[in-house]
């Protein structure tokens, strides 16, 4: 019997080892983001409203489990647990023994399979846990059909110890239940796998991080992750990446780290939005509350609450100083198992002035409110750009990053006009002081363009400035006369010029904001 | 009748046994002021009909008690924080207190010691309400939806109902949206509601009879939005409107919905023929409401010349959002000809008082008009400035409804069928979630406080994430199944044709 059994355990083991490594080894941040695009509260309120609808009771089981992959290793072991209880029901329902045994992993490697096809996904899934939702239905299925066995034991129509004619069907129907529920039903038309991006795309990633280490302030976390990034990024780590030099007063390093973003990669019919993945957290460190808590209701309301839009929701409504909502909000994120530290932080900056005034958030956002300055517009979905035009077209700053946030959004827009107006502002707001070298090469450039609203040769540039500027010019048109394209051109005079503005503003012209 | 009363005292003292009440605490350090409880129920007047006045009290407290004081008894209760009143119980309380008052006593347990309030009073006035309201529930969108449903509530107990649910047609590509809803003389055997985008239709119920309608014509800037039903014949009265979003960075009303184009239109529910009530180049009309005798059209009109050629309308619209105010007028109409005459401006808000009044309701007797008045705009929900009035139509005088109106936003002022009740939609409690207040309007003429719709339990409201929006009030729950509603909406509309 020990023998026969050996097969299933040994494969099981294996199992056990490649879902660890796939789960919190390798995805450890994709699991922590499943978890914060869900949402769990405890409390009637919360149960009546999930279990209201079909299938509501295991919605509501799921969404509570998929709670623990806030802590990826916890809440693998539990997935991890469901899957091997499966396997170990498959195998006596089907009554697999041997060198077949192996064959009950089936149900668990096609739902691990499953949690890892999501990719970009996780972002879009509308279904409220839908990451457990799949083992626990199959889980459900398993035992059913093994209670349904034994109950025809029992009631003399199956005989013990081998399958019947019965028994068989049974079993097919509900694997291939559980098998079209797991691989099939949260995904939309034109879907393609998803697996391979969740596993390969760095960026995805690199992504998730970045978004974790910015919820968190952790700016040299972010930092960091750029840095190791290999390939080039997409537009959403550049926002990211900036914002992180914005807050830790290296904003004028925006254009010598990668600054030129491409589109996710995705295989399928997925649009990809940045308002979906970072908009409401973008505008945030941007200080535009208003648009940041609106992003957080426009993304819940489309795809669902999540620990992710409560979180800002509330943070924003401290901000805007709306502590009614607030309390609501961190109401709810306190009846949940692990934000509640978060919300009770929160919670006693709304009952303190004085502590919300010292909190790092309200330290490194405060400079960039613009007080008494409202503006009714809209953004289009594209947070990016309105972010660029919004800073681009104000007229006045009330604090000294706000000011360099405006100079480097319009170099960053590449607003010639904007800039120049900046510009001049900004010489005549320090007399005597020097110009950052930044501000410089965008002046030298750009205020001696034909176009340019204000003629800047009347400043007097640093020497090193202009002679490194002559140089492009010079290395400049000799590539354009030898008549290689603008990609070899960047490619070439990326080794002399990578880290200045000119290169920036030749070679990084294609925006394609999403 | 000894017979009568004994039984009645034994069953009462059955329920009563069979309940678990709490003691009073003894020792209480005794409070000068009222409790924080929520909902605010200190003070207040509610109808003779009302469901329990479930409440929790909010002193960071870990256990309270009430004492509710009544003529003829006494009865406590207490749950942790909450105090929820057994609907049984709630029902002798509230019938021996009608036409008096329950005093409510509240004990808190704060760092282990008790304290006791000072005491307040919930007035139970004799006029009963109407048993149903109805109301859109939504998040508080900005652009996006999803999950929204209109559902009627029983209000003389806590069950509560989908009319119709969008989700029951919306697909992952295609939405629906669901828009305001409206009965007439408060009865549902004739109500609409509008749906856009997915199935998109009028749904109207003529005499028990289910229709969807597209009322969208070429002579219309858009299908029916605001409507009002008439009285007493079957035709109903719509602004036909093409709305616009846009979004503050700074300003705490975060949204400004504008219209850039307006009109009103009749709609012969009988003929299915839409005819042109008013469609004047410079003015935005909006909001119809009819008086109970059918024989005036209240509505809005914001005079607005657009006269920037070089940008688009919506684009000068965001730029001057400001200066949109809206009068109310009224204007007469002979049912029996369809004919309206006589365009009356009754209330010069704009430049008078530079102020922008929408919603208008005229009070069942034809005596009084509510409505939201704001500094600018037409859609006063996100508002926090906006406050209901009331127009005397006899004497023509208005008056802020101080006891109805907090410093957050009210919108959609609605009468009860007998004309004793307000209901508003508020943002009160936390300036970002609509929900379903009641004043008591007295035979005087004067309002009392007004009172959250109440819920079974009293933490409702602080965890659900949806508004209540366009409460209105129902005497008998609306007939066509959510199902048939589903049926029905799945069909294609039926064009509405134009009348000359």
């Amino acid at each position: 019997m020990k023998a026969k059994a050996k097969p299933l355990y040994v494969s099981l083991l294996a199992f056990i080892a490649l879902a660890y490594l796939l789960l919190p080894t390798m995805n450890g941040d994709y699991l922590y983001t499943i978890q914060d695009n869900n949402v769990f509260i405890n409390g009637h309120t919360f149960m009546k409203d999930i279990i209201s609808h079909y299938g509501g009771f295991g919605t509501w089981a799921a969404c509570y489990l998929t709670q623990f992959f806030y802590h990826p290793w916890l809440g693998s072991t539990i997935i991890i647990a469901c899957w091997i209880v499966t396997t170990l029901l498959t195998a006596h329902l089907f009554q697999l023994k041997g060198k077949w045994s192996p064959i009950a992993l089936a149900p668990a490697l096609l739902l691990l399979f499953n949690l890892l096809d999501y990719g970009y996904w996780i972002y879009y899934a509308k279904s409220p846990g839908f990451a457990f939702q799949p083992t626990l239905l199959t889980l459900f299925i398993v035992l059913a059909s093994c209670i349904s066995k034994q109950l025809l034991h029992a009631l003399h129509i199956l005989k013990p110890g081998r399958p019947t004619n019965i028994a068989i069907p049974i079993a097919l129907c509900a694997t291939f239940t559980a098998i079209s529920f797991t691989v099939g039903t949260w995904k939309l038309d034109n879907h393609k796998s998803s697996f391979l991006t969740t596993l390969t795309d760095k960026n995805f990633h690199h992504e998730m991080r970045m978004y974790r280490a910015l919820d968190e302030f952790q700016f040299e976390d972010v930092i960091s992750e750029m840095q190791a990034c290999q390939d080039e990024p997409t537009r959403l780590m550049v926002v990211y990446k900036n914002i992180a030099l914005m807050h830790t007063g290296r904003i004028h390093d925006m254009f010598k780290t990668k600054n030129h973003g491409v589109n996710p990669n995705v295989s399928d019919s997925l649009t990809i939005r940045t308002s979906l993945l970072g908009g409401s957290l973008i505008y945030y460190h941007f200080g535009q509350i208003n648009y940041a808590y609106r992003w957080a209701m426009e993304n819940s309301v489309q795809y669902g609450q999540s620990f992710k839009s409560l979180k800002m929701l509330a943070r924003c409504a401290i901000l805007n100083k709306e502590f009614d909502v607030a309390i609501k909000y961190l109401a709810m994120l306190k009846n949940s198992l692990f934000h509640r530290e978060w919300a009770k932080a929160r919670e006693a900056w709304v009952a303190s002035s004085t502590l919300l005034i010292q909190s790092k958030e309200f330290q490194t956002l405060s400079p960039l409110f613009n007080e008494d300055i409202d503006r009714l517009d809209h953004d289009e979905g594209l947070c990016e750009k309105f972010i660029l035009e919004h800073f681009s077209d104000l007229t006045q700053a009330q604090s000294p990053l706000l000011e360099d946030v405006i100079m480097c959004t319009s170099l960053w827009y590449q607003d010639a006009y904007a800039f120049c107006v900046h510009f001049h502002d900004y010489v005549n707001n320090h007399p005597g002081q020097p110009i950052p070298a930044l501000y410089q090469e965008a002046a030298i450039l750009l205020g001696t363009a034909e176009s340019s609203p204000i003629t800047l040769d009347r400043f007097k540039f640093d020497t090193p400035v202009s002679t490194k500027y002559n140089q492009f010019v010079r290395d400049y048109n000799q590539l354009l006369q030898s008549g290689i394209d603008n990609e070899e051109m960047g490619r070439r005079l990326k080794g002399l010029y990578g880290d200045t503005y000119w290169w920036y503003y030749y070679f990084c012209t294609d925006f394609n904001f999403y | 009748m000894k017979i009568k009363n004994i039984l009645s005292a034994l069953i009462t003292a059955a329920i009563i046994a069979s309940c678990n009440h709490p003691s009073v605490p003894a020792n209480a350090e005794q409070e000068s002021r009222l409790p924080r409880i929520t909902p605010d129920y200190t003070e207040v007047t509610v109808p003779a009909n009302i469901c329990p006045l479930n409440f929790a009290v909010q002193e960071g407290a870990t256990e309270a008690v009430a004492k509710l004081s009544y003529p003829g008894g006494e009865l406590t209760y207490g749950d942790g924080v909450k105090v929820q009143i057994d609907d049984e119980e709630w029902s002798l309380i509230r019938e021996a207190a009608t036409g008096g008052s329950i005093k409510v006593e509240v004990y808190a347990k704060i760092d282990n010691t008790w304290k006791a309030f000072k005491p307040f009073n919930i007035y139970v006035a004799e006029d009963s309400i109407d048993e149903y309201i109805s109301y859109r529930v939504i998040q508080p969108s900005y652009v996006a939806y999803e999950k929204l449903s209109i559902n009627q509530r029983n209000l003389t107990n806590f069950e509560e109902k989908e009319i119709y649910n969008n989700m029951a047609v919306s697909t992952e590509s295609v939405g629906q949206c669901i828009n305001c809803h409206s009965y007439k003389n408060y009865k549902t055997d004739n109500m609409l509601f509008h749906m856009r985008q997915g199935y998109g239709g009028t749904m109207i119920v003529n005499n028990g009879e289910l229709k969807k309608i597209d009322l969208k014509i070429d002579e219309t800037i858009s299908a029916g939005v605001y409507p009002a039903w008439h009285p007493t014949h079957n035709l109903i009265a719509f602004s036909t409107n093409k709305t616009g979003q846009s979004f503050h960075t700074k300003d705490l009303n975060k949204i400004e919905v504008q219209d850039t184009e307006s009109d009103l239109i009749l709609y012969d529910v009988d003929n299915n023929e839409v005819s042109i009530i008013s469609e004047l180049e410079n003015e935005l009309e909006v909001f119809p409401t009819w008086s109970p005798d059918g024989k005036k059209l209240y509505f809005c009109s914001a005079e607005f010349e657009y006269h920037i050629d070089t940008i688009a309308k919506e684009t000068e619209m965001i730029q001057r959002y400001k200066e949109v105010k809206y009068d109310l007028y009224s204007v007469d109409f002979n049912p029996e000809t369809r004919q309206f005459s006589n365009v009356e401006m009754i209330y010069n808000a704009a430049d008078s008082l530079g102020q922008s009044v929408t919603l208008p309701r005229v009070s069942p007797d034809g005596r009084y008009l509510l409505f939201a008045q704001a500094e600018y705009g037409c859609f006063h929900v996100w508002h926090n400035d906006a406050d209901i009035y009331m127009m005397d139509l006899k004497t023509k005088q208005v008056q802020k409804l101080n006891n109805v109106n907090s410093a957050r936003s009210e919108s959609y002022p609605t009468w009860s069928s007998n004309g004793r009740w307000i209901m508003v939609a508020s943002r009160r409690d936390d300036g970002n979630y609509t929900r379903p207040y009641i004043a008591y309007f007295d035979k005087n003429g004067k309002t009392h406080k007004a009172f959250e719709v109440p819920q079974k339990d009293p933490n409702f409201y602080t965890f659900f994430l949806r508004s209540f929006n366009r409460p209105e009030f129902m005497i008998e729950p609306v007939q066509i199944t959510p199902k048939q509603f589903t049926q029905k909406a799945k069909e294609d509309a039926v064009k509405a044709k134009f009348a000359q």
